[in-house]
């Protein structure tokens, strides 16, 4: 064996000048070969990581097709008329118009019971009043409009903020603190106290989590209590006394005020309270009902069955709900790679078929011109398996060569070639922007707030940026890669092989050595 | 005379082209003796190579016995790999050394293949070489590097390296000129008469005769012994 080996290769190094012309051709065919696979393994686990970062949340909501629906009907009337309309509703009227623009909490449950979902959260936003504090941001807007000769316009609960006064702030109620997505994207962070538990949810518990300059400006602290009213409620249960447990800081306000904003002092995100989602229905009187029910999937792969659910759970609703989910921007951001992907395995294809026809063609060359060294070898008694073995070394010294650089220059061009692939794509957020193009896609982003909730709202831009990295491609060396490079040599070598071997076998050194 | 080592009994071989059959061996029986230098004469065409290489199991005979050694090779169960690295030794009319290997090399390459050790290989192959007069910086030689008749030495070396029974020379001077043909038939001529091989030549110069014990001529295949 060991001499087979020391022939092999003695052999390899004396024939360099025939063996260094495969060589070369070798190593540009490899070369691109594992440039190729490079880009492929690369495209793969980035896919494979943004299936775990985006795609893979959904959330239940009032569709935007009844959104529109109920904005062109408001449209065909006068103020007055619906200010006349609003004040002849009877007390049921004004529950139902309340919860007009809400998801019951009922088709929330039930979709959260699907084995694709991992993680359910409910979410009620909505305005609320808050007897004794001042929203400085909604002085501000209120001077600004009556500087341009506007009033308040109206509106029911939900997400929207009809209604509102200077002791309006708006209260987002989820299952758990941790659960809401301002803290889970990063936009605000916890400074003092803790955030509300889903034990607080379950029983109910009054507490809240208020933003700092608020409590800065108002004297707050973690313990206080600030009172709230009950929306639609009079007599003893018109408010309700919460307990403020924890105090946040705005990530971006925080940024914004040490870098010496300019402009107005608006500070929305001072002007936002967290409780538990139960603590929030029973202010804005709309118990079992939600602005939206939120859902983590456990792959993007399964959004097609989830939608096929939830158009079970919610039938004889006709189209008033929907499914949204981030499925637009998961393919925004992996249909590049997917791309890069599939050019990648073509152009791996055909290079390795090129390395075969190299390999093929060069041992066929290769073994012609040195017959007579095969009928040599056989004639002073060498074994068919002595000779196979010889030129099996060498193949395969001539292909570890050509694959180890390679390798090499993988290192080297990989990453351009990768870039050169990738087709150029647009962030999902300009690519669903164009979607929505024109006109009517105006007036549908600015009724449906096409941000998901899991982006953080309009202050986080962390998901958006994530998605801008996400969409690069980095063809980074890594162990399947040198695996792979492995198997490739193995069956080069073996193919290469396919030829000497049969060469050898079928030889008759009295014909060859006869020949001069 | 010494004793038999090669015995060639009614061998025939036929080669199928597409004009027809030719006979390259018409019932070949001779025999041949160690310390001796047995010759076949004849012209080009007349089957001397061809029963050369039947004797070194390079072809396949249709008919007959070959007995090297007492080993009837021929014999199914004979392990012709090991008969052509013990028993015979070839030289050929065009050297027939691997060319990306040195002199030394090329003489080692046979024992390298029957096993030898390497550092017997090269004490053997030095010893060998400078027996033919190959030493100094031939033994790096490249065959390209070497005239034709120190190729041929080369080549006689690497037939004697394992020390086989029979040497089996085909032309070992048609491809030489005279003066350094004369040499190579003494060396051989040498093996035979005071080592003890047995040498078969298989030539069309005549000349060489005069170093042969015993002579035979072919002719379409028929063999005859010369002064019988």
């Amino acid at each position: 064996m060991f001499r087979a080996f020391h022939r092999g290769f003695r052999s390899f190094r004396r024939n360099y000048a025939r063996n260094i012309v495969v060589v070369v051709l070798l190593f540009v065919c490899l070369t691109f070969s594992m440039s190729m696979l490079a880009v492929k393994l690369a495209a793969d686990n980035q896919v494979s990581t943004i299936k775990q970062q985006v795609g893979n949340y959904g959330q239940i909501q009032i569709s935007s097709a009844y959104q529109m629906k109920q904005f062109e009907a408001q449209r065909q009337q006068s103020q007055a008329e619906r200010q006349a309309a609003a004040r002849s509703m009877t007390a049921a009227q004004a529950q139902a118009n309340r919860v007009e623009n809400l998801v019951p909490e009922s088709l929330t449950d039930q979709f959260a019971k699907d084995n694709y979902v991992k993680t359910y959260d409910k979410v009620l936003e909505t305005g609320i009043t808050m007897s004794n504090l001042t929203n400085t941001t909604m002085t501000q807007l209120f001077a600004l409009r009556q500087g341009a000769g506007e009033t308040g316009g109206g509106g029911g609960g939900g997400r929207g903020l009809g209604g509102l006064t200077q002791n309006s702030f708006v209260f987002g109620g989820n299952t758990s603190g941790t659960s809401a997505s301002d803290f889970t994207t990063g936009a605000k962070k916890l400074v003092s106290g803790k955030l509300f538990t889903y034990a607080d949810y379950q029983n109910a518990n009054p507490v809240v989590v208020i933003e700092k300059n608020l409590a800065d400006q108002n004297s707050l602290k973690v313990g206080s209590t600030v009172q709230a009213q009950v929306s639609g409620a009079t007599g003893v249960d018109s408010t309700m006394d919460l307990k403020v447990i924890g105090i946040y800081e705005t990530v971006q306000a925080e940024q914004q005020s040490q870098s010496g904003g300019q402009g107005l002092n608006i500070n929305p995100a001072g002007n936002e309270f967290y409780a538990p989602v139960s603590v929030v229905q029973k202010l804005n009187a709309t118990p079992g009902f939600l602005s939206l029910g939120s859902y983590y999937f456990d792959s993007v792969d399964n959004t097609p069955a989830l939608k096929v659910t939830f158009k079970k759970d919610a039938v004889g609703s006709g189209s008033k709900y929907e499914l949204a989910t981030d499925l637009t921007d998961y393919q925004a951001i992996a249909d590049p790679l997917i791309k890069a992907k599939n050019t990648s395995l073509i152009g791996l294809a055909g290079a390795l078929g090129a390395c075969a026809v190299i390999i093929l063609l060069a041992m066929v060359i290769i073994i012609s011109g040195r017959t007579r060294e095969l009928g040599i070898l056989k004639a002073i008694g060498s074994t068919d398996g002595q000779v196979i073995g010889q030129f099996a070394v060498e193949i395969l010294c001539i292909c570890l060569v050509a694959i180890i650089l390679a390798m090499g220059a993988t290192a080297l061009i990989g990453q351009s070639l990768g870039n050169w692939i990738l087709p150029k794509s647009q962030p999902a957020s300009q690519q669903q922007a164009q979607n929505q193009g024109g006109p009517a896609g105006g007036l549908v982003r600015a009724f449906t707030n096409q941000q998901l909730y899991n982006k953080g709202g309009r202050f986080n831009t962390a998901a958006a940026a994530k998605q801008q990295q996400a969409a690069k491609l980095n063809v980074v060396y890594r162990g399947s890669l040198f695996l792979y490079g492995i198997l490739i040599l193995v069956g080069l070598s073996l193919l290469g092989m396919a030829i000497p071997l049969v060469w050898i076998i079928r030889l008759r050194p009295a014909r060859v050595l006869s020949m001069e | 005379m010494s004793d038999e080592i090669l015995s060639v009994a009614d061998v025939s071989k036929t080669f199928q082209v597409k004009a027809g059959d030719v006979t390259a061996i018409a019932d070949a029986t001779f025999t041949a003796e160690n310390g001796a230098v047995t010759t076949i004469v004849g012209p080009s065409g007349s089957g001397k190579t061809t029963l050369l290489y039947v004797i070194g199991s390079l072809e396949k005979p249709d008919t007959g016995s070959i007995t090297v050694a007492g080993r009837d090779i021929l014999d199914s169960s004979t392990d012709l790999v090991r008969y052509r690295r013990e028993n015979v030794g070839f030289v050929f009319q065009f050297f027939n050394l691997i060319p990306t290997l040195t002199a030394l090399e090329n003489v080692m390459l046979s024992m390298d293949i029957a096993g030898v050790s390497p550092s017997e290989q090269n004490r053997r192959a030095t010893e060998l070489l400078a027996k033919m007069g190959v030493d100094g910086r031939l033994l790096k030689a490249h065959p390209n590097k070497m005239s034709g008749g120190e190729n041929q030495r080369v080549a006689i070396a690497r037939a004697l390296a394992n020390d086989p029974d029979v040497i089996l020379a085909d032309e070992p001077t048609g491809n030489l000129d005279t003066a350094t043909g004369k040499t190579v038939v003494d060396i051989l001529s040498a093996l035979a008469h005071e080592e003890g091989k047995c040498v078969l030549m298989v030539t069309h110069d005549e000349s060489i005769l005069d170093v042969s014990d015993r002579a035979f001529h072919m002719s379409d295949g028929k063999l005859t012994e010369l002064n019988a």
